[in-house]
């Protein structure tokens, strides 16, 4: 995937250059709207991740120019405003996904690859680990072919874990891609346990490993390492 | 009182007065005034008197205006004037006059000479000088009722338009304030005044607001970096354990962090009213969406749900607002009850009553919606959640009390 992050906090364009890099995506940055018009103009993007606050622009307008050169890119607005007219606007302006700040890198990654789906691939994409394919389009998971019965929480559970495979993702991100932001986080970590349960139970009926690592008093990870 | 009824009444109120001192000066004025008159009068009559004697030797009386008799010496008087009460036989009434008295010596002979001349009486000399007055003051009275009437129609249409027109105006208006000119100096003073201050209030209101917004924007991206870092360095296997341990209290704490402030920010929207829509809500719906989000941590906890909804009442107001109420008071509620007990939601048409069962009545009391009041100090909830709770109750206008009785919490939020 190619990727260009548009985002005036140089710390935290690195940090998610550095996260999202790992997984074969190209990275590019563009800390200003100027240059990162420039950039739109130019070149060729799978995803691009917007801020909407920058130092000489707002971000929501470089929306009709990214429509113009690069039709085909998922867009996710990044901002620290979760004011509803910027979210509705921007998603009329035809972002695909929008997501406040402070977020989860872990949210981020899944999210992007959730975009890239959808607009890329027209949801038609298998996710294959191993074993284990899910079809997103239809939302159906199966384990050496044979389809598995999963409660939408599970699903959930099982797509955000297997989009950032190999990564540690702390309770408090998973708890949040679950049951959202206003939720009281630590009374869910015990959900997050059963749901792990079961998924792991589930498939281990059908034959499959388990690839869930518990990382004590942090996280889980999937991972076949 | 209107304003020129005010003006209209001191008006007159002054004109009263002012009349009442003219008529009384100008009754004694007349009256002195008149006396010399009838004293100069009297004069020329004695004279013409004293020749008629002089020549003629011819005493004349015409009753009751002269008297002249012939008096010994010892019947001198002395010259006076007097006012005397004379029966009026032709009228039948007792007339004023004012008496002359003088006593002349002619060839020796001693002479009284008496001259009286009716004075005007002096009812009807007020008579006279107040009934001209009383008209004027009628007519006065009469016209600036009139005046008024018909000033307050077309004078005051434009100030009351402003009015209506500054009432009705919110500072959350896309539009500046503008009033009509009314072509008279204060009124137009005053607009000017007003519209240059709500200018300048508006312009307070947009900057706070932005500040609001911009404050978050300015701590949430550096809470972002910092989570952010932490996600990374949580992932790196080369930290010992106590490293791990100290990245982990930290991520924990930047997430509380963020959350406080995203709840401060929800407050702060609320009270600067940017979540003013008026649409109808439905809170029988809401209720039943908002249960099935905590379904899970209800069967977890064993707690018994019951809802009782006896009617739903009509109420505009903002959508996510009442959301986040519902919300903010059932996660309040299933957090404080014990696992296996049972919390009631009833709501009928007027009120909205959520209870559950507790030991014993929250320590905080009345102060239970102040911002940052904890039951349990320890807890990683941030103490905001009753405070957006009664912040949404107090813009709309709801009444919500707390009570514990007969062993249960009991929130109630009347509507009207």
């Amino acid at each position: 995937m190619k990727l260009l992050i548009i985002e005036d906090e140089q710390n935290l364009m690195e940090t998610m250059i550095h996260y999202l890099g790992r997984e074969k995506n190209v990275c590019e940055g563009a800390s200003g709207f100027q240059t990162a018009s420039e950039k739109i103009s130019l070149y060729d993007y799978d995803v691009i991740i917007l801020d909407i606050t920058l130092p000489d622009g707002n971000g929501l307008q470089l929306l009709p120019q990214i429509k113009k050169y690069n039709p085909d890119a998922g867009i996710i607005i990044v901002s620290a405003r979760d004011a509803l007219d910027d979210k509705i606007s921007g998603l009329d302006l035809g972002a695909d996904d929008y997501l406040t700040k402070p977020f989860h890198l872990s949210e981020l990654n899944a999210r992007l690859k959730a975009v890239w789906r959808r607009k890329k691939l027209n949801g038609k994409q298998e996710i294959v680990f191993s074993e284990i394919k899910i079809l997103p389009e239809s939302m159906e998971v199966y384990v050496h072919d044979k389809k598995l019965s999963l409660t939408r929480k599970e699903y959930d559970l099982l797509l955000f874990l297997i989009s950032n495979p190999r990564r540690m993702l702390t309770k408090e991100a998973i708890a949040e891609h679950l049951w959202g932001d206003y939720i009281d986080i630590a009374d869910h970590f015990d959900f997050i346990y059963t749901h792990l349960n079961n998924l792991r139970r589930k498939i281990k009926q059908f034959g499959g490993n388990n690839y869930v690592q518990t990382v004590y008093g942090m996280g889980y990870k999937w991972t076949d390492e | 009182m209107k304003f020129l009824q005010k003006i209209n009444r001191q008006y007159l109120l002054i004109l009263t007065v002012l009349l009442l001192l003219i008529s009384l000066s100008g009754y004694f004025l007349l009256q002195v005034i008149i006396k010399k008159e009838i004293k100069e009068d009297i004069q020329e009559k004695e004279y013409a008197i004293v020749r008629e004697i002089q020549s003629q030797n011819n005493l004349v009386s015409i009753y009751p205006i002269i008297e002249t008799k012939k008096i010994s010496k010892t019947e001198i008087q002395p010259k006076s004037y007097k006012e005397i009460y004379l029966m009026d036989e032709a009228k039948d009434e007792k007339e004023v006059y004012l008496e002359y008295t003088h006593s002349v010596k002619i060839n020796n002979q001693w002479y009284l000479i008496k001259i009286r001349h009716s004075l005007l009486e002096t009812n009807d000399l007020i008579l006279a000088i107040a009934l001209p007055l009383l008209l004027l003051l009628v007519l006065a009275f009469s016209f600036s009722f009139l005046i008024t009437k018909k000033l307050n129609k077309t004078l005051w249409k434009d100030f009351e338009e402003n009015l209506k027109h500054i009432e009705n105006y919110s500072f959350k208006n896309t539009q500046k304030l503008v009033l009509k000119e009314t072509g008279i100096e204060e009124f137009d003073k005053i607009n000017t005044t007003i519209m240059e201050m709500t200018g300048k209030l508006r312009t307070d209101y947009f900057s706070l607001k932005e500040f609001t917004e911009n404050a978050s924007h300015e701590i949430q991206t550096p809470l972002s970096v910092i989570r952010n870092k932490m996600e990374m360095m949580l992932n790196d296997k080369g930290l010992t354990e106590e490293q791990s341990a100290a990245v982990q209290t930290i991520y924990k704490t930047v997430t509380r962090l963020s959350k406080l402030n995203r709840s401060l920010l929800l407050l702060t929207k609320i009270e600067n009213r940017q979540y003013d829509s008026k649409k109808p809500v439905h809170f029988e719906k809401i209720i039943r969406e908002t249960k099935m989000e905590f379904d899970e941590i209800i069967s977890m906890k064993e707690l018994k749900f019951q809802t009782e909804i006896q009617g739903t009442p009509t109420i505009e107001m903002d959508a996510d607002l009442a959301r986040i109420l519902i919300e903010n008071l059932l996660s309040n509620a299933i957090k404080y009850t014990e696992n296996g007990n049972e919390i009631i939601v009833k709501l009928n048409r007027k009120a909205l009553i959520i209870s559950n069962s507790g030991q014993h009545k929250f320590n905080s009391g009345d102060r239970i919606f102040d911002r940052f009041v904890k039951e349990n100090q320890s807890s990683s909830s941030v103490g905001l959640g009753l405070s957006i709770v009664h912040k949404i109750c107090l813009m709309n206008n709801f009444d919500i009390s707390y009570d514990f009785a007969e062993g249960k919490h009991i929130f109630k939020i009347n509507f009207i």
